[in-house]
């Protein structure tokens, strides 16, 4: 889905004074009841937040479903933001909130399905050579993996801060947590994985 | 408390690999992974594993051409199981 006619790509961080007038003012009117506007103002973090459920959850239709609650929620629940965070944030929180509930219904199946990098299809740097490029895929198919293994906590603090690039602050706020607790988390989901991989497998594709 | 030994170095810097990459640990305890990695490969090598690490996830965000569905807003739009504001409903 691309971005809403009028407004840039946004970026998680950082916001320009001409997105944040126009996102104060589809808020209003979201606010007002207005739904169009509220797509408008969702909608331009549509793809950056299925995305995210996609690395949270690993599966792609869960996500499309996920993604329909998360927006449902919001609007549910536009009236209650106060702006006290960015609006993508207070988003992305329902996402990560959203996400987590779908992944405790889902322990309670018997089975999961977990998305893997071909269907993702990652574009491979394309300077590489063939062995570096088999190499980085494999790579980043035991990435993928040990992701996957990881408990949803952990997970959630790896994907946010390291995948999407957040600041600590911003992706502790979305997790919900102090800066010190996402830390712990990130460090710890950082080591599980490092030891699911293996150091010669990082160092050798880290050149 | 007895000086650290190089076995109680070794495994507070194998748990400190990421803390240090990150940039969160203060000078004193800088230094003293600075130090313990120097002569130990096992240190040095994780050091090496851990940035790699951190380079190639950050690699993982790069989903280009994913989109959202264009469902997204169906269940808002169908008014859903109370699909209106809160505000609207009271």
């Amino acid at each position: 889905m691309m971005p809403p006619e009028g407004l840039p790509v946004p970026g998680p961080v950082e916001h320009a004074p001409e997105l944040a007038d126009t996102e104060a003012s589809l808020l209003a009117r979201a606010q007002a009841g207005d739904v169009g506007a509220f797509e408008r103002l969702s909608g331009a973090y549509a793809d950056r937040v299925f995305m995210l459920l996609l690395r949270l959850l690993g599966d792609r239709s869960e996500a499309e479903d996920v993604a329909q609650e998360v927006m449902l929620r919001a609007w549910q629940g536009i009236t209650r933001f106060r702006g006290q965070s960015s609006y993508f944030t207070w988003l992305y929180r329902i996402a990560v909130n959203e996400a987590n509930r779908a992944l405790e219904r889902r322990s309670r199946r018997p089975t999961r399905v977990a998305i893997g990098v071909d269907e993702l299809q990652l574009p491979a740097p394309a300077a590489l050579d063939p062995s570096r490029q088999a190499e980085n895929s494999e790579l980043r198919r035991a990435l993928s993996r040990a992701l996957a293994e990881l408990p949803p906590p952990l997970r959630t603090a790896l994907v946010l801060r390291d995948v999407e690039g957040l600041s600590t602050q911003e992706a502790a706020e979305i997790a919900g947590i102090s800066q010190a607790a996402f830390k712990s988390r990130l460090h710890q989901a950082r080591l599980r994985v490092r030891v699911a991989i293996g150091d010669q497998a990082l160092v050798t594709a880290g050149g | 408390m007895g000086i650290p030994g190089r076995t109680d170095d070794h495994q507070w810097s194998q748990r400190h690999l990421s803390h240090y990459v990150e940039g969160d640990l203060r000078p004193r305890a800088r230094r003293r992974l600075d130090r313990h990695a120097r002569g130990c490969v096992d240190c040095g090598r994780g050091i090496r594993a851990m940035r790699a690490l951190v380079y190639a996830v950050q690699g993982l965000g790069g989903l280009a051409g994913m989109r959202a569905p264009e469902t997204i807003f169906d269940r808002v739009r169908s008014g859903g199981p109370g699909g209106e504001p809160a505000s609207s409903r009271a």
